[in-house]
């Protein structure tokens, strides 16, 4: 096996995200309701840490999985480290609930500047299942200052730079990143192994885990959580799917004159041409 | 004294819940039908020390300890009954005899492969006239030139038509008084006079392939004795205790599978214009299931935490395997019922359920000889 000349040193950012489809939410402040629901590690996050497993696995390297979360989420990191992870560094404080996703990427970012300000590689899923913002890897990417590349479907080490394979459109890109740098990994070409009874039983060997806070971070109260947040979440609600039937009468023109009228903008979006225009 | 699951357990829980969903999940109703032993998955699960559970690391094994034990026991036959008859089986009165009563040389030997998955191990103490009543056995091994000479047959051997290294009783001093007249030996399926019997068409748990084992002429060494000549009845009974905190694990997996279905159906079927489930003789049945499953889970776990912590724990184990067993054939019963005439069909696994769930109070035990080893502990112990 061929061994890069020097150890790939990454960083996977996970979330725990609500196993349940319904998520609980607080209707006062519009954020969710971690604390009642049971948590699993987000599945593009998976992805991501399989990525980095492929790459250990390939080119040697060291995996430290963080997450910034309630102190339930230790989980993940428990399982991250069953699944091959080598260390686990949680960010987590009273203080830094219902975060937005800047100031989450503010946070971590101070936490990597801090406690592994040597990384070669961040690894993010693409985006998390409750939330589905897909903004907090491309902002951390910004905090850091260092290049990113989002989606991506495949990764390879290739001199000192990495390789990127992205779907973009009907396209398949290859582009070159330079190290350190930052990717968000798709759900599309990575499988995530299982984790093994020998890698459970290890990972609960070690009683604690690194946990920092706000004021480990040189935080201060307005700089985290909801107080730091830029963005507030005015309404949060389930989408309601609606269905009505319309039975058209009349004679045949007719029918599908009214048809175009109601609908030529669905019907359009479907084959792809203005109707309106067509009229 | 606490009663919520750490966080160990519960990551166990969702880890083998995802990989017996995913891998055995599609094909458990399959198997089930074409009594066919899934070989495809158990070769993924050998990679993931599901085959060496409690063995030490430095046989190759998990080394987890006994509620994460019974925990994977659980989920795997929350799924799949028969394959979690086949990973218990093999993990605890396959493994743990020859944990606590082999040689380094024989744990070298046999362990390691029975941890990879590489061998599939059975406990081979039922004859045609041996069950419950183990005295009755009569597969005899007689020592001549310096090995054994062991002849004899086997029945309803689980995991018999896949084991490469099952253990097998044998009378080797028919003179001695009924506890130290049997041994048990490690037998490997390659021997000369080594023979697989039928595949036995039995009423549930159709993808283990339960099956006689013949030995004619079979010659092993005093490599192959485990533990001392007469040790067997000693032997045997220690891994029953172990094998039924599996048993009773298997039986709240079963059970468990059946009360989800209930309640998913329940809410789903429609009469008289509303959903089955609020009706109360359905709210009734419901409760009923789920108390018992409760029960029936904190007697396994109370087990296996005892068996952790060194302590004496084959009356719990009986307890255990007692309730569970007639747990999870009173909860399937109740499932079918709620499923009416669809849960009395072969396309829904309620029908499964109902079949797996009734062999868990006679192996490893019958529910009578549970009565019997919890009764005899109390009226042993000081008044």
């Amino acid at each position: 096996m061929k061994r890069a000349a020097v150890m790939l040193k990454m960083i996977v950012c996970m979330k725990q995200v609500p196993m349940v489809s319904d998520l609980p939410w607080d209707p006062v402040t519009g954020t969710l309701t971690r604390d009642v629901a049971e948590g699993m590690m987000n599945p593009a996050c998976k992805h991501a840490l399989e990525a980095a497993l492929v790459l250990k696995e390939r080119h040697g390297g060291h995996i430290t999985a963080m997450t910034m979360g309630p102190p339930m989420a230790e989980e993940i990191l428990r399982e991250a480290i069953a699944l091959g992870a080598d260390r686990c560094l949680m960010v987590s404080d009273q203080k830094m609930a219902g975060a937005d996703t800047l100031v989450t990427s503010f946070t971590l970012a101070r936490a990597i500047e801090i406690f592994c300000p040597d990384f070669d590689l961040i690894l993010c899923g693409c985006h998390t299942s409750d939330s589905e913002t897909a903004q907090v890897g491309p902002q951390l990417s910004e905090e850091l200052r260092i290049p990113s590349i989002a989606a991506v479907e495949g990764l390879d080490l290739c001199g000192n730079a990495m390789r990127i394979k992205r779907v973009s459109d009907n396209f398949l890109e290859t582009l070159e990143m330079d190290l350190p740098g930052l990717v968000t990994v798709a759900t599309g070409f990575y499988v995530p192994r299982y984790a093994s009874m020998s890698g459970l039983h290890d990972a609960f060997r070690e009683p604690g885990i690194l946990t920092v806070g706000a004021r480990d971070l040189g935080l201060d109260d307005d700089d985290v959580g909801l107080q730091g947040s830029a963005t507030r979440i005015m309404d949060i609600f389930s989408p309601v799917a609606k269905k009505e039937n319309i039975v058209l009468k009349g004679a045949p023109k007719k029918i599908v004159e009214e048809l175009l009228d109601r609908f030529d903008d669905t019907i359009g979006s479907l084959i792809r041409k203005d109707l309106k225009a067509v009229k | 004294m606490e009663f919520d699951a750490c966080m160990k357990h519960k990551l166990v829980r969702k880890s083998v819940r995802e990989f017996a969903e995913t891998e055995l999940g599609p094909i458990a109703h399959e198997i089930d039908q074409e009594a066919r032993f899934p070989i495809e998955v158990v070769e993924k699960m050998g990679p993931l020390n599901f085959f060496g559970l409690q063995v030490p690391k430095e046989y190759g094994g998990a080394g987890i300890d006994s509620i994460s034990y019974a925990i994977v026991i659980e989920e795997i036959s929350r799924v799949s009954g028969s394959l979690g008859l086949c990973l218990t089986v093999h993990n605890s009165v396959g493994i743990s005899p020859i944990l606590k009563y082999g040689t380094p040389k024989q744990k070298e030997r046999f362990v390691t492969r029975l941890a990879s998955g590489e061998c599939i191990g059975a406990f081979c103490l039922t004859e045609a006239n041996a069950g419950s009543d183990a005295g009755g056995v009569e597969t005899h091994a007689v020592f001549t030139g310096g090995q054994y000479v062991i002849n004899g047959t086997k029945i309803f051997v689980t995991n018999g038509g896949v084991c490469s290294l099952p253990l097998i009783f044998a009378i080797t001093d028919p003179q001695a008084n009924p506890g130290r007249n049997a041994s048990v030996f490690i037998m490997e399926k390659d021997m000369p006079g080594f023979a697989v019997g039928e595949i036995e068409d039995l009423c549930g748990m159709r993808a283990n392939p339960v099956s006689s084992l013949f030995f004619e002429d079979c010659r092993v060494g005093p490599e192959n004795l485990l533990g001392r000549e007469g040790d067997g009845l000693k032997i045997g009974l220690d891994a029953l205790d172990t094998g039924r905190i599996g048993i009773g694990a298997q039986a709240v997996g079963i059970a468990q599978a059946a009360y989800e279905a209930s309640v998913k159906y329940s809410r789903e079927r429609q009469q008289f214009k509303k959903p089955i489930s609020s009706f109360q003789s359905i709210q009734n049945m419901l409760a009923d299931m789920a108390t018992e499953i409760d029960a029936a889970r904190l007697l396994v776990y109370r087990a296996s935490a005892r068996k952790d912590s060194g302590r004496p724990f084959g009356k719990e184990a009986s307890m255990a395997k007692l309730y569970a067993s007639a747990t999870a054939s009173r909860v399937t019963g109740k499932a079918v019922q709620i499923h009416g005439g669809y849960g009395y069909s072969k396309e829904y696994d309620v029908e499964r359920y109902f079949r797996d769930a009734k062999v868990t109070e006679i192996y490893e035990g019958t529910s009578e000889i549970q009565r019997m080893v919890i009764s005899r502990a109390i009226l042993a112990e000081p008044v």
